[in-house]
């Protein structure tokens, strides 16, 4: 409990930490909202009258402060781009990207943890080779690479899913898994190649320790020494790996979701940075990266869970 | 390096090597096919891209051919041509060198950004360490190709851009690999030695401590270069890095979108540039991994 609180109170820092480097991030660095909204030949004095009633010549602390606020209380501001409120146009988004980024994690755990054992139990033999080449061709190849080998293969050539567009999975459960299974597959196929190589390198530990041959020597089934006695233990830093890789998912769903037209976070993301839109990058770099915050403690704690022998206090 | 350094003396023990033991492992490292292919792989890359641009004009890659558009790989066109009849042959060559460009020099500056961060926290501990990492911690929270994507379009898209933006993201993972290496380092009794001997605190930091991590350090730029050249090609293709006509994998991907299906050469032909290279950078980094870590016994027969 104690380990919670602690857990919890370092989480409300770290999101205020986070947020001030969203905001400074986009206050430092060149690029003037008032412009982006009037355009370059707009008179300056209307651009000073806007500034001013924006804001904009408040000090950074001040700005920050009624960013926050505003923020806190549900006010999200409005997208230059959409003419929307934000806090409307995410809301619609984080549904999308949700179901992918849970098929993608589904598609990679259950390709990665099979590969990974086979590739440990068959250490060098084919079967580890065929194993370890896939992974490493999985992290060599860029994600969007392979969005549109799956588009040629699965969409052009056999007709099979849709290529772009998403279906909310309330309004029609099988479509809405048709329109995301390719952009999944793209997305969760360098998370797999990585927890592949992950999981035979914690296999192949596991499997040399004691325990694992008086499992052996004690009459037990192969399949019930590697799946129950092994794996049990090997998982542990699988898990860690597949906390840490989500990082690079949160980041891959901006290009892929792009590729696919898959209007999810991602893709609002990437149409703020194509625009310029300050507001709207703010919400969305913040929104992303305090669910990757959070979604690292859930992974802590299931790391607790599998593992019994970590002890936080 | 080890000469003019406080060497540790018991190299096993440490698990730091010898400079010999080193050298002996990384003889017989390149020797199983994964170093061996690796280390082929990235030298063929780094010479197309340091020799092509002394070859090849950027012209010739930029020279529109209406006449030929789309054509596939033939004697005249050795891999074809793209959407406006540009020699894929000539732009996939030259591509080397803006992809080994940025990633170079964006590693390059996660290291000048990334080490001192990590040596300063690793060395002074206490209240530096703690308002290091608490900033390191609060970056880390951002996905590196959020952060490279945000900052590229902020400052502007453009290839120097995109190299100060992957450069930026990459430098708090760095500092973290920094910081526990001198952390490991810096508790070691020859660290104490130097103390006792007089040394200033800065000679401590360049002649003890810089050249014992710079191993690990040399493994993660590997890996990170890796990294870096899908960073760019990542930026490139959303539009957020290299800018058309200078010659760019991510570029020619992206260009490929819209005739995947009359002609998949278009896209199979850089694809294949970064796969190799990706590839080549990562075996490499894998071989040295093992190498520098004297746990690690070698699998292969063949090597022994």
């Amino acid at each position: 409990m104690t380990y919670l609180f602690k857990r919890l109170s370092l989480l409300l820092l770290t999101l205020l930490l986070i947020s001030v480097v969203t905001f400074v991030l986009t206050k430092i660095l060149p690029g003037d909202v008032a412009i982006m909204i009037l355009g370059t030949r707009s008179h300056p004095e209307t651009l000073t009258a806007l500034r001013q009633e924006l804001g904009l010549n408040d000090p950074l602390v001040v700005q920050y402060g009624r960013w926050i606020g505003d923020l806190l209380q549900g006010d999200w501001g409005t997208s230059l781009r959409f003419k929307e409120p934000i806090a409307k146009l995410l809301g619609q988004k984080i549904l999308a990207s949700g179901v992918i980024v849970v098929l993608s994690l589904l598609i990679a755990l259950s390709l990665a943890i099979p590969l990974g054992v086979v590739g440990a139990v068959r250490q060098n033999r084919w079967q580890d080779t065929v194993s370890s080449s896939t992974a490493l061709l999985g992290i060599s190849l860029p994600d969007f690479f392979w969005g549109m080998v799956l588009i040629l293969l699965f969409s052009r050539w056999l007709g099979l899913l849709p290529s772009s567009g998403f279906v909310s999975p309330l309004e029609n459960l099988w479509l809405s898994i048709k329109h995301a299974l390719l952009p999944a597959i793209a997305l969760g196929l360098s998370l797999m190649a990585h927890l592949t190589r992950m999981t035979r390198s914690a296999m192949l530990e596991v499997l040399s320790q004691d325990y694992i041959r008086v499992s052996r020597s004690k009459g037990l089934g192969e399949r019930m020494v590697v799946y129950k006695h092994a794996l049990r233990n090997a998982i542990a830093p699988v898990i860690t790996v597949a906390g840490l890789q989500l990082g690079y998912l949160f980041g891959s769903i901006i290009v892929v979701e792009s590729l696919f037209n898959y209007t999810g976070v991602g893709w609002l993301t990437y149409q703020a940075l194509l625009n310029r839109d300050i507001p709207l990058i703010q919400a969305t770099v913040f929104v992303i990266a305090t669910v990757f915050m959070l979604s690292n403690l859930v992974v802590d704690l299931v790391y607790k869970v599998l593992d019994p022998r970590i002890s936080f206090e | 390096m080890a000469t003019e350094s406080f060497s540790p003396q018991t190299a096993a023990s440490t698990g730091l090597g010898s400079e010999q033991r080193v050298r002996r492992r990384l003889l017989r490292m390149f020797r199983t096919p994964k170093g061996l292919i690796g280390l082929s792989l990235v030298v063929l890359f780094s010479l197309t891209a340091i020799l092509s641009p002394l070859f090849i004009q950027e012209a010739l890659s930029t020279k529109i051919n209406v006449t030929a558009r789309l054509a596939p790989p033939s004697p005249s066109h050795p891999l074809g041509t793209d959407q406006l009849g540009r020699e894929l042959s000539y732009r996939v060559l030259l591509g080397a060198r803006t992809s080994l460009m940025v990633a170079v020099l964006a590693v390059a500056l996660s290291i000048v950004l990334g080490l001192p961060l990590g040596v300063l926290s690793g060395y002074f501990k206490g209240w530096t360490d703690l308002s290091l990492m608490r900033l390191v911690d609060t970056l880390l929270s951002f996905p590196v190709l959020l952060l490279a994507l945000s900052i590229s379009a902020i400052l502007g898209p453009s290839v120097r851009n995109a190299t100060v933006a992957i450069g930026i993201a990459f430098a708090p993972y760095l500092s973290r690999i920094v910081r526990s290496e001198t952390l490991k380092v810096s508790s070691l009794p020859y660290i104490e030695a130097a103390r006792a001997q007089g040394a200033s605190d800065l000679r401590i930091i360049t002649r003890a401590i810089l050249p014992n991590i710079l191993a690990p350090v040399m493994v993660q730029a590997t890996i990170s270069v890796a990294f870096a050249i899908l960073a760019e090609a990542g930026l490139s293709f959303l539009g957020l890095g290299t800018q058309p006509p200078t010659p760019s994998w991510g570029l020619m991907i992206q260009a490929s979108r819209d005739y995947l299906d009359v002609a998949p050469w278009t896209a199979l032909v850089p694809g294949t540039a970064v796969a190799l290279s990706v590839l080549g950078l990562n075996m490499l980094g894998d071989v040295l991994r093992d190498v520098l870590d004297p746990t690690f016994i070698f699998e292969s027969a063949g090597a022994q």
